[in-house]
């Protein structure tokens, strides 16, 4: 082991080939996509076997298109965030506050001229993003150059964020918003939602991004093995500076796709998004240790998930029941993780070496815990 | 000769500031105490009464339980965000069963709280420690399924009146000064809350209990190789917090005079807040219940100051969320510099 370990750091790009190979491999042919693709099919059966006539109803169909890309694009997010070892729990306030930002830009434009408040409607969606960010680079601050765990750093950021929000609207729902933008949220292109095309591009562009590109790369590595990729000469801050960033564009999109659809803003929409888009993170595959994550299964981990919310009201069963299925959901998949790799070492129990993580072991007893 | 006095002279003053600084910082949440209490009473005499004090001791009971449950959680090494969840299934499970079928009495009714805490517990401890799985998500994840039964299967009613055995406790007070024509008063609840200040102190410093909490947090591997049973200590926490959960759920209640299982929902990010702010080290292994009550006490006094000053409560969570920044900012940057300077040491040392 010690020989390996001083074989890597005497021709570093070796060993960056190596992994890039080995992480090339498991992003392609990863078996938690497969096993997830079927788990989508499957509920979606249970559900359409169960009460076909409301379920499999068109209209519930695209209910249930409409109201995924919101949390599928938090939970790429949060992906996002987790594939470096860390978490980002301030994501849904970050979707609030630029929420709130567009719906408040729009009403102090309006007052004096509507037709430019209407005509406007591409900026203040940019606007959004860009409130994202900010906050995303708030955070990335705090993680990267202050140094704070992200879990402490984001619980923070979360209740700042919040409470500007709450402050800001006096705890009160709005309802400005550009005409064209909530039209955005109802239409459909070949009767798939356009804010479903949306969700999909994001999904792409983060995969190619993170499968594709150099700093995607880093940042699979950063979550894989921090202490190796800092002798690989990756320079972490502006790694996690970057995902923080990043998670935080996507949590400003995710506002924007909030307004789009309700089309109203408010400080305490999506309180129960936190749990539920860790448990689709979660679930689609991504590792809360870090370093492995994959889009496609955050894809369809969302899309089962809306499947289940969509077939839980359709078999009237309540929120809190679907609440618990989160929950439920959430401890079998880890714990199925955690049993099945420790079947495939053998029965040899061994102390957790960092040499080899494996993909969705959660050895680490509390992730994002290297400091 | 008269160098060395002033050496010796200047080694014990910073010996002794030290000392006063504490182990976790104690010292300067202490000063910053002050401090807070000082500034608003300058800005707001009425603040500087023992009616407000009372006030803020009163509402710091349930969060400092909390605390010292979460306290112990974290010197472990782990998160917990599911101690509302269970304070609140537990209470309002013990006041339906004791209004819809028979009243068991206090003892009775805090038996009842305390055995579905320390079952709830158990549930997150089985998880965590058994499958070694991280403990912020499992116990997200369990908090889902707390509040989700609770809701669904025990009820969701508003239990404005509760059981007599209960209710008798509600307006019991430990102490009563009048002063300046206004009547202070000090909750009984105060006397459990200590007690379970001292009782968890002493858990920690003197027992091996103690002992495994803070080597599971310093190090897992390294705690199991020195045989401490791991699995079994990480079990008991979670039962203990458990068991406190429920303990401050049952206060809850009766200091309110109420019982919705609505109740206390999203009041951990505070509870962990304070107990960072108390100098426990979000990566295990160091925390200790002094600075966790002076970390209560900031939180609640900041909180009833701004109160004072007419600050929105909305921007109460801001405050707190800021505060909570700013005290694990420094910590980060204090370890990071310590961790530099042993560095640049053992490269002197490598030099020579």
């Amino acid at each position: 082991m010690t020989s390996k370990t001083d074989d890597r750091t005497a021709t570093p790009m070796e060993g960056i080939d190596d992994r890039y190979q080995s992480l090339l491999r498991r992003v392609h042919v990863d078996r938690t996509t497969g096993r997830m693709l079927l788990l989508t099919v499957l509920t979606f059966g249970l559900f359409a076997a169960l009460n076909p006539r409301v379920f499999l109803n068109p209209l519930n169909l695209q209910n249930i298109a409409v109201a995924a890309p919101e949390i599928g694009v938090l939970a790429i997010a949060m992906m996002l965030a987790m594939l470096t070892g860390g978490i980002d729990l301030s994501l849904v306030a970050i979707a609030n506050l630029s929420a709130i930002t567009i719906s408040m830009t729009y009403t102090a434009v309006a007052k004096d001229d509507p037709g430019l408040a209407e005509s406007l409607m591409p900026l203040l969606a940019l606007e959004g993003v860009l409130v994202g960010v900010a906050a995303g680079a708030v955070n990335g601050l705090l993680v990267s150059r202050v140094g704070i765990t992200p879990i402490l750093a984001t619980l923070g950021t979360m209740q700042v964020f919040n409470g500007i929000a709450v402050a800001w609207t006096g705890g009160s729902t709005l309802y400005g918003l550009p005409q064209s933008l909530a039209d955005l949220g109802m239409s459909t292109v070949g009767g798939v939602p356009v804010l479903f095309l949306v969700f999909l591009l994001v999904a792409v562009a983060t995969g190619l991004f993170v499968a594709r590109t150099p700093a995607g790369l880093r940042a699979q590595l950063q979550g894989a093995n921090p202490v190796a990729a800092k002798f690989s000469g990756i320079e972490s801050s502006s790694v996690l500076m970057r995902t923080y960033t990043v998670a935080g564009a996507l949590g400003g999109l995710a506002g924007v796709l909030f307004i789009a659809r309700n089309p109203t803003a408010s400080a305490d929409y999506g309180a129960s998004y936190v749990l539920l888009v860790i448990v689709i993170a979660v679930l689609g595959g991504t590792n809360p240790a870090g370093g492995f994550a994959t889009v496609a299964g955050v894809v369809l981990a969302t899309l089962t998930l809306q499947v289940l919310a969509s077939g839980f009201t359709a078999m009237r069963l309540s929120a809190y029941e679907y609440a618990i299925a989160q929950g439920v959901i959430l401890i079998v998949v880890m714990v199925t993780d955690q049993v099945r790799w420790r079947r495939r070492r053998g029965p040899r129990r061994s102390a957790p070496s960092d040499a080899a993580v494996p993909p969705n072991s959660h050895q680490t007893l509390n992730s994002g815990r290297q400091s | 000769m008269s160098t060395a006095t002033t050496t010796r002279n200047a080694e014990a003053a910073s010996d002794l500031l030290r000392r006063l600084r504490g182990p976790n910082n104690e010292g300067i949440l202490a000063l910053i105490l002050i401090g807070l209490v000082v500034v608003t009473s300058i800005a707001n005499p009425t603040f500087f009464s023992v009616p407000t004090m009372f006030a803020v001791l009163r509402n710091s009971i349930v969060p400092l339980i909390f605390a010292l449950g979460v306290l112990i959680v974290i010197i472990s090494g782990g998160i917990d965000v599911s101690f509302p969840a269970i304070a609140v299934f537990a209470a309002y499970s013990t006041v339906r069963a004791a209004g819809d079928i028979v009243d068991p009495g206090l003892v009775g009714a805090f038996a009842f709280a305390l055995a579905l805490g320390a079952l709830l517990g158990l549930l997150n401890g089985v998880v965590i420690a058994r499958f070694r799985l991280p403990t912020l998500i499992v116990t997200l994840g369990s908090q889902g399924i707390f509040v989700g039964v609770l809701l669904t299967y025990v009820g969701s009613r508003y239990v404005a009146e509760l059981p007599g055995s209960l209710a008798a406790l509600s307006k019991t007070n430990l102490l009563e000064v009048s002063s300046d024509g206004r009547n202070a008063f000090l909750h009984v609840m105060i006397v459990p809350a200590v007690l379970m200040c001292l009782f968890v102190s002493w858990l920690l410093r003197r027992t091996m209990f103690g002992r495994g909490v803070y080597a599971i947090g310093g190090d897992v591997e390294a705690a199991r190789r020195a045989g401490f049973p791991v699995v079994r200590i990480q079990l008991f926490i979670y039962v203990l917090v458990g068991m406190m959960a429920a303990t401050a759920g049952v206060i809850y209640m009766i200091m309110g005079r109420s019982a919705s299982p609505r109740d206390m929902a999203g009041s951990e990010l505070d509870i962990i807040a304070a107990v960072v702010l108390g100098g426990a080290s979000i990566f295990g292994g160091r925390g200790s219940v002094l600075g966790t009550v002076l970390g209560v006490l900031v939180i609640q006094v900041i909180g009833s100051s701004l109160i004072l000053a007419g600050v929105p409560s909305a921007w109460q969570r801001a405050a707190v969320g800021g505060l909570l920044l700013v005290g694990v900012g420094v910590q980060a940057v204090a370890a990071r510099r310590s961790a530099r300077h042993r560095r640049v040491v053992r490269t002197e040392e490598a030099v020579a």
